[in-house]
């Protein structure tokens, strides 16, 4: 059996990262494990620091915190404190001992960059599988961009926002030269202005809902004050660029052949029916973000409790101190309701001080009041940005039966409608048995959401949670080799309980 | 933009249930909608409802790795499976509805001496039974399945294989749709999200069940629910000798078309297939404990997929996907139990452990014979409930091609 940690904390973004300093400072012994090469998460995600130049860090947020969070990160595991796992992925985590979590681990797709490289032999795709024990856990996935399918968005060019810019931040690497950013939220902004700095030109920045929608709940806008000076540098940025701003206006079609060569826009109403002519632009990159999907695999898998958040998607039930339903299962981060990353910070510190005080480590109860007070400050912030942006009610009137919603299987609308119509699908998890959407290589990943918007749509009714977990548990948290399921070689795999005795041949 | 039809055009009805019926099945899995579809194509009976407590064909037949052969031992398997083969053949006419069912040949292959005189004599039983057997050397399993590591130097070295050229595979849920819709469209009401919760019996005989959209009235009873089979037997105090099992299955991401067979081995508990697709999709042996989870080990896949991959090389590198579990119903014998149970008017079909898929025409027919005449089928006589006391056991251990 493999050394047992006293925690095992899953993902160094924001939450992660600051989870695994404050367990380690308090005297826990941590495995910190991160599919990327070097710490920050998608938040802080930069150049490879080997080749650092001053500016990298221009367009990042809070990038004093995240240095100082990277500086104790060197110091604890220089001293053997955090036992730290960079450009791993965890596949697996079971329960096979009471009390001790494996946790399975391998080497990420993406994680030959930056700090792995010396000391970790292996190709550049995968490597053997190795376990990881730990007696509790702290969960920080994170999350990823929110897809709708739009009729050509599986041409070449078409990506996730967040996508357009981690080529950017982690890669210096501009994507295209005329670029339309769209879909809905703040999130939109820091792409935008991002690509227009590396020298983009935008052509448009299309927006589904109107920019007062804050003013539906405005305690909850002004709960974080320093949100405000955010957007305000933000405006001056799009202001300076020459950023065109379509409010509540979405792209109804992209357009090309081999590769985007425009889109087509039009004007909505609040619940996003179209109500304007279209209008043509010329974009050769076309950057979609509908708010984020949290990444639920490893939270699932042990199943933990969870409900649909204010923005629709499927997020872990916590209680104030981070704790799932699951004994010993924390989770932080937008895991637990989108909500960006200073939130997902005060979560991360808090976890890991309700973790040591439950093994009678001391622990500051003010600080711990203190953190509890910004998290509830911070997802009121979060509900009301979600009530401002959220995806539009009557999104689907956007799709043609031809446009694909799952790409891995190529499943159209049209193949949906059947499946509801012909074969009488009134849920999520029916549609997919029968229509396949989200039996594919990304598992739903990038499809699941709107495929239960879609369900739920068709048999007239609300999304529900039911509908968004049945999309969004799987087996193993991403697609592994057979090689490196049959490679697996520690004890509790192997007790050859196999029925070998009770085989009988005839 | 959207197309919706104003009336949904649907591929069988969906009726509420009336409140008696001649013949009530429960389970609405790929034996329960054939059964219905032969009662009223063979026999005319159509005052028949199948419930099903979830979507049909979403249990088992949603599960399974659609394997499709009849190289079983005994005279008596030998006989239903191979009805079930010759009905499959003829099914995508028969029912008017694509199948996909291609006949690629299944590979099952012995890695000992003792596997080396099993199957060479099943291979002989089958001929007997006018069933397509072939006894193949490590060269000849090459020539049929180039990707197979025939090396002597492995943990399984292969000796040799059985092969039947006319099984093959299936797309599970098209066999399902097709026999609902025609089963339908003959007056068969499909009833879903009706789940039986008990059997009234009264004076020894069936009266009706109770269901979760009320009471239904029924002339007889045909159970055909898999592993529940036993729980709702249970409600009318019927016990049936029947132990439920994960089985485990995966799926890969989509590959070019490199694997043109079925390949099943006993010894490491594995059998492969590539779907029309393209994926491959593998099944493994049954979890060794009791359960109805939906969901197994994981350490029995992992034990598995290191045995496959000393057999095929090749798929090291590719990705799994999915994996999923079904629930396996196995009988002491590992046949299954298809007839009258003690209670008149109560029927049984149940306990096919890893044998169901490629049964389901082939028991439909039977099943639907013992439920018009009040008689079993020659061809299911021999799996009745009292064969556990008159010990006049089926024993297929051996060709179920998987421990159970």
């Amino acid at each position: 059996m493999p050394y047992t940690h006293d925690v095992a904390v899953v993902g160094a973004g924001p939450a992660g990262l600051a989870a695994a300093v404050e367990s380690a400072e308090a005297g826990l012994a941590v495995v910190l494990v991160d599919a990327a090469g070097q710490p920050g998460g998608q938040y802080w995600r930069h150049y490879d620091e080997s080749h650092a130049r001053p500016g990298d860090h221009r367009g990042h947020h809070g990038w004093s915190a995240f240095t100082r969070l990277r500086d104790r990160l060197d110091v604890l595991t220089a001293d053997g404190r955090i036992h730290y796992l960079p450009g791993h992925q965890v596949w697996l985590i079971t329960r096979d001992d009471p009390g001790v979590f494996t946790l399975r681990v391998t080497r990420s797709f993406g994680g030959s960059a930056g700090r792995v490289g010396a000391g970790v032999s292996g190709g550049t795709e995968t490597g053997p599988s190795r376990a990881v024990a730990a007696r509790a856990l702290i969960l920080c996935p994170g999350g990823y961009d929110r897809q709708l399918p739009v009729p050509g968005w599986d041409l070449p060019g078409v990506m996730a926002a967040g996508g357009a810019q981690a080529l950017l931040k982690g890669h210096r690497t501009l994507a295209g030269r005329r670029a339309v950013v769209a879909g809905t939220g703040p999130f939109l902004l820091p792409v935008a202005t991002g690509l227009a700095r590396a020298g983009a030109s935008l052509a448009a920045v299309v927006e589904a809902n109107g920019t007062l929608g804050w003013l539906r709940d405005p305690v909850g806008a002004m709960s974080v004050p320093g949100k405000g000076v955010e957007a305000l540098q933000y405006a001056v940025l799009m202001a300076r660029h020459r950023i065109p701003y379509r409010r509540r206006t979405v792209i109804r079609e992209i357009l090309g052949e081999d590769r985007v060569e425009a889109v087509r826009m039009a004007r909505v109403d609040r619940e996003g029916r179209l109500t304007g002519p279209d209008r043509e632009v010329a974009a050769d990159l076309v950057a979609l973000g509908w708010g984020f999907t949290p990444s639920l695999e490893l939270p699932l898998m042990l199943g933990v409790d969870t409900r649909k958040d204010v923005d629709g998607s499927l997020v872990v039930v916590v209680d104030d101190l981070q704790r799932s339903s699951v004994d010993g299962v924390y989770v932080a981060g937008e895991a637990t309701g989108v909500g960006g990353a200073a939130l997902a910070v005060a979560e991360g510190r808090l976890s890991a001080l309700a973790l040591s005080a439950s093994l009678r480590r001391p622990a500051t109860a003010a600080v711990v009041r203190r953190l509890q007070r910004a998290i509830r400050r911070g997802r009121k912030f979060a509900a009301a940005m979600h009530r401002a942006y959220p995806v539009p009610g009557a999104w689907t009137e956007w799709l043609a039966e031809p446009t694909l919603v799952c790409r891995c299987e190529e499943v159209s609308y049209g193949d949906l409608l059947r499946a509801c119509h012909d074969l009488g699908a009134e849920d999520a998890r029916t549609l997919k048995m029968l229509a396949r959407p989200g039996m594919g290589w990304c598992q739903g990943r990038m499809c699941g959401f709107a495929t239960a918007e879609i369900a739920s749509c068709l048999s007239g009714r609300e999304t529900t949670a039911e509908d968004l977990r049945s999309l969004s548990t799987r087996s193993l948290a991403f697609p592994v080799t057979l090689g490196e399921l049959a490679a697996l070689t520690d004890d509790t795999a192997s007790d050859g309980t196999a029925s070998e005795a009770t085989t009988e041949r005839g | 933009m959207r197309d919706v039809p104003e009336h949904p055009d649907w591929l069988w009805s969906s009726p509420e249930p009336k409140r008696s019926y001649d013949v009530v099945i429960v389970g609405g899995g790929g034996h329960g909608l054939a059964t219905a579809y032969y009662l009223a194509k063979n026999h005319g009976i159509t005052d028949v409802a199948v419930l099903e407590r979830g979507w049909l064909a979403g249990g088992n037949m949603a599960r399974n790795t659609t394997i499709i052969r009849s190289n079983y031992l005994w005279d008596e398997s030998a006989g239903i499976y191979e009805h079930a083969l010759k009905l499959w053949e003829g099914l995508e006419d028969d029912l008017g509805y694509p199948i996909l069912f291609s006949q690629r040949g299944v590979l099952n292959l012995a890695h000992s001496l003792q596997d080396v005189r099993d199957s060479v004599r099943r291979v002989h039983a089958n001929r007997l039974n006018g069933v397509d057997a072939e006894w193949l050397g490590p060269d000849e399993v090459k020539e049929i399945c180039p990707i197979v590591n025939v090396s002597p130097d492995v943990r399984y070295p292969v000796l040799g294989a059985t092969y039947q050229p006319r099984a093959g595979i299936a797309k599970h849920d098209y066999v399902a749709w097709g026999f609902a819709r025609a089963a339908a469209a003959m007056g068969v009401h499909l009833i879903e999200n009706c789940e039986v919760t008990g059997v009234e019996v009264a004076g020894g005989r069936v009266q009706a069940v109770q269901t979760t959209k009320g009471r239904i009235a029924a002339g007889t009873v045909a159970l055909s629910a898999a592993g529940h089979s036993s729980v709702v037997a249970a409600t009318a105090g019927v016990e049936l000798p029947v132990q439920t099992h994960p089985l485990q299955a995966l799926v890969s991401e989509l590959l070019e078309p490199v694997h043109p067979t079925v390949v099943m081995s006993n010894a490491v508990h594995v059998y492969v297939s590539q779907a029309h697709k393209g994926e491959l999709v593998m099944g493994a042996g049954i979890d060794p404990y009791n359960s109805y989870r939906q969901r197994g080990a994981f350490h029995i896949i992992e034990q598995q997929m290191s045995a496959a991959l000393e057999l095929f090389p090749i798929f090291a590198r590719a990705h799994v996907l999915r994996t999923w579990a079904g629930i396996v119903d196995v009988t002491p014998d590992a046949s299954p139990v298809v007839g009258k149970t003690p209670v008149d008017g109560l029927l049984v079909n149940c306990g096919w452990g890893t044998g169901g898929f490629k049964a389901t025409p082939g028991v439909g027919w039977c099943y639907a014979h013992t439920i018009a005449h009040g008689e079993p089928h020659p061809l299911n006589a021999p799996f009745s409930l009292e064969r556990f006391t008159t010990g006049a056991l089926v024993d297929e251990h051996g060709a179920a091609a998987v421990a159970h």
